[in-house]
């Protein structure tokens, strides 16, 4: 009994010589798919592989210029999401959908609210969505909630309740675990294997590699816009898997570490550093060419010591330190002044790192205007020299520098917000999960940049909610638990169950 | 392979996002002229409309508002409006009436950029939205000027100067229009070639990204509102120059037109991006429009009407082409 991955007496939603272009820009290429009952199955690519133009084709919000989607092998189109919806196909999308303003119960229940005598029915709606953030284990949210007020983590959950209270047949995960802590992606595995378990068909897209061993029946590589492969998870390594992706040989995940310094020249050091209760008496030191991450659970104040430091937040106390002299950081404009030299990659590069509507020239030079203006004027010709040099070196893929930045991949806009800041020649750069929901290939440029960076005498403070990078790329790792550093890893001690165990504050349990 | 070169020329000349509503403009301002032009031949037999007098004449009246509307544009750029312009300009035009002698203009343009200053920090550090502050702002004012002329227009009369600006002539050129143009030079070098126009365009597409980028956002805030409410306040300066002396309600027929020549000029009413040029060119068109209709004898009613309807048109053409791209 031969099954190819594509027969169609088992396909559920199949996908036949779908082609789907962009004005010049070729999305999908006569692509064939088909995704089965009761499977998971996993889509991988680099950005612009087309794996998002598939699931917006799949669930209504584009539609193919060429060939043919099949629902239980009778041929379907879909003019809109709310028809492929009316199917049973829900999508979880990479950005978020949900109205900030709206109670998390409102958002939820947003597309079909229970009805009573015509009008909304706010117990009913209450219930409902308390039955379904039960489901995944999300009973801390208040239904009654602000949207808004949710940290990104829960407000994903919220996104995976509202999915699930449409009743789906097709469930179609769009980078929805990017955002989640460790303990909410194990929540959602279980509700994705007991789904499965229902029938249920699941596409998931998703750029951790465990993530997808621990959860894939088969996975389907993209690679521009052209599906290279389908096999069954565990079939390929994840050499040949990171390959296929991005078609050329990869051969360290990360760069090598440098031998631990021998205590290195102070830059930044933190003493007593306080914010509101959620950061407390933080003592800190990094030294010059040093990388320090920030390990712990999701919102334990890491975010909120990096925006402290680059000045957003008021109110702070304790003292700052920046090569042996006490600054006071009280807005951004101090953060990146002369002697401070400070940069950071904020965490959402669509709403705090980029315009998305100015052109990449714009974007680029944002950050250095002040540097490049002479008198009262900007320096045309420096500007066009710091825009072609900012290109260069981090090889960011553009067609004109005077298009819009919105009309690059998110590896190459992400490549965009760092370059922005190398053109100001920080000394210590923060990074606020610089690589969430970018493709393999960019993640390792930007390892190997912060290394070079941190060879080049700068110092890297880096926090990630993937333990991997942390573990990869740091040479310290500062743990935190509720607002305070628990432990600091170094060296050798740097593995994952040391940062989990000290992420738990389990320390001594684990020794 | 050998149409390439061509595609690269083509590439060259094509139309922008930005450029589309500024062509729009220019073509609407030909057709005006061509129908007022068929209406003066028709009942007058003379090309009325097409002679450098007339055109002349129509830039300097159009000065007046072109100086308001540029101020407008930089803030609507950075998302904001700002709806004290009325008294903006009647308490930039009364004062200075009232001081006289050669501090006249300069106290003009003190008191719009002083509303200016009060407007911007209301928007900037009080994080008042600016279409309600400035609203309230703009009544302050003219319960001010209400209490400082008992509610008549004042006796003073514009000084020579004042008149001489906005009725002068140089070499046959209205002298008003040469001030409308060093306004336009300073407005679109700023707005191209320094980080503070740069700034606003950022402002204006998403302030937490400019300011995580460093900019002075606050800073830049204020002063655009300043530069907004002094040019204003030399607008209402120029205006009692023109017409001797100030009066009550003299700014009331500028604030929706200028808002109107910023928007049909491609300007987004949400901020972040336009071009001046097509503030230069909503301006023009909104004074022709004017005054083809006043030519034709169009009753108010209905110069009222197609005025309106014309910017509702404009405004529906643009956004179905922004649509598309968005």
């Amino acid at each position: 009994m031969s099954t190819s991955p594509s027969e169609p007496a088992q396909a559920h939603v199949q996908l036949t010589g779908v082609t789907k272009r962009y004005g010049g820009v070729t999305a999908l290429d006569n692509v064939d798919f088909a995704c089965e009952l009761g499977s998971v199955h996993a889509v991988l690519g680099e950005n612009g592989a087309g794996k998002s133009t598939l699931i917006k084709i799949m669930s209504g919000v584009v539609q193919p210029d060429e060939g043919e989607i099949r629902l239980d092998g009778t041929p379907t189109s879909f003019s809109h999401p709310a028809a492929a919806n009316a199917q049973g196909i829900v999508c979880i999308f990479q950005e978020l959908s949900l109205l900030p303003d709206l109670s998390v119960a409102d958002n939820i229940s947003i597309a079909e609210p229970p009805r009573r005598f015509g009008l909304i029915d706010r117990k009913a709606q209450r219930r409902r969505a308390e039955d379904l953030l039960a489901r995944i284990g999300c009973e801390d949210v208040n239904p009654m909630a602000r949207v808004r007020d949710l940290p990104l983590s829960r407000r994903q959950m919220v996104e995976i309740a509202k999915a699930l209270a449409k009743d789906p047949s097709v469930l179609i995960l769009d980078e929805a675990t990017s955002a989640l802590t460790s303990a909410d992606v194990d929540t959602v595995f279980g509700i994705l294997r007991r789904l499965r378990e229902d029938g249920i068909s699941i596409l998931t897209i998703s750029h951790r590699m465990h993530e997808i061993e621990a959860i894939a029946d088969k996975c389907s590589v993209f690679r521009n816009g052209r599906h290279i492969e389908t096999f069954a998870q565990g079939a390929r390594s994840e050499g040949e898997i990171v390959q296929m992706m991005i078609g050329r040989e990869i051969t360290a995940h990360f760069p090598p570490k440098p031998p631990p310094p021998e205590a290195t020249k102070p830059m930044l050091q933190l003493e007593k550093y306080s914010w509101e209760g959620k950061l407390k008496s933080i003592d800190l030191t990094v030294g010059a060419g040093e990388i320090v991450g920030l390990g712990g659970l999701d919102g334990q104040g890491q975010k909120e010591l990096l925006l402290g430091l680059f000045g957003v937040l008021k109110g702070t106390s304790g003292t700052i330190t920046v090569q042996g002299k006490e600054v006071t950081i009280a807005s951004p404009q101090d953060a990146k002044a002369a002697g401070v030299d400070l940069a950071l990659i904020p965490e959402d590069r669509k709403t705090e790192g980029l315009m998305l509507p100015m052109s990449i020239a714009d974007n680029l030079t944002i950050a250095s205007l002040n540097r490049l203006s002479r008198g009262l004027f900007v320096d045309q010709d420096a500007l066009t020299a710091a825009v072609e040099d900012g290109i260069q070196r981090m090889q960011i893929k553009v067609g004109s520098s005077s298009d819009p930045v919105s009309t690059l991949s998110g590896g190459n806009q992400q490549k965009v917000v760092i370059a922005k800041w190398l053109m100001t020649d920080p000394k210590i750069i923060l990074l606020n999960d610089p690589t969430r929901g970018i493709d393999v290939g960019t993640k390792q440029e930007i390892y190997r940049l912060l290394r070079s960076l941190a060879e080049a005498g700068a110092s890297v403070i880096y926090y990630s909610t993937d333990y991997e990078e942390l573990i990869g790329c740091c040479d310290r790792v500062a743990v935190m638990y509720d607002g305070e550093i628990v432990r600091e890893l170094k060296g050798d001690e740097i593995n994952e169950r040391n940062i989990i165990a000290s992420a738990l504050k389990m320390d001594e349990a684990a020794e | 392979m050998t149409s390439l070169p061509q595609d690269t020329a083509r590439a060259r000349f094509k139309l922008g996002e930005d450029d589309k509503p500024i062509v729009m403009s220019a073509a609407f301002i030909l057709v005006i002229l061509a129908v007022g032009t068929v209406y003066t031949l028709y009942t007058q037999g003379t090309a009325t409309l097409l002679s450098p007098e007339y055109l002349l004449q129509q830039l300097q009246v159009g000065a007046f508002l072109g100086i308001v509307a540029a101020g407008m544009m930089l803030v609507i750029l950075l998302g904001h409006i700002d709806l004290s312009i009325p008294w903006t300009i009647a308490a930039g035009a009364m004062m200075a009436t009232t001081v006289g002698g050669p501090m006249a203009i300069p106290v003009g343009l003190g008191v719009g950029l002083l509303v200016g200053l009060v407007n911007g920090l209301g928007v900037a550090y009080l994080r008042i939205p600016s279409m309600i502050f400035t609203l309230g702002v703009n009544a302050v004012m003219r319960g001010l000027m209400v209490a400082h002329t008992g509610g008549f227009a004042p006796q003073t009369a514009a000084t020579d100067l004042m008149q001489y600006l906005a009725v002068g002539k140089i070499l046959g050129i209205p002298v008003a229009l040469m001030v409308w143009a060093a306004v336009s030079i300073i407005v679109m070098l700023l707005l191209q070639r320094t980080a503070v126009g740069k700034s606003i365009y950022a402002i204006g597409n998403k302030e937490a990204a400019a300011y995580l980028a460093g900019v002075p956002t606050r800073w830049v805030i204020v002063a655009a509102f300043c530069l907004c409410g002094m040019l204003a306040g030399l607008s209402g300066t120029l205006l009692a120059g023109y017409s001797t002396k100030a009066y009550q309600g003299m700014g009331d027929a500028y604030l929706l037109p200028a808002i109107a020549a910023v928007v049909i000029g491609g300007t987004h009413i949400l901020g972040g991006r336009g071009r001046y040029l097509g503030t230069l060119i909503g301006v023009i068109l909104i004074v022709l429009l004017n005054s083809v209709l006043s030519i034709m004898q169009m009753p108010e009613s209905g110069r009222q009407v197609i005025y309106g309807s014309v910017i509702i048109v404009m405004l529906l053409v643009y956004g179905r082409g922004q649509k598309v791209t968005s």
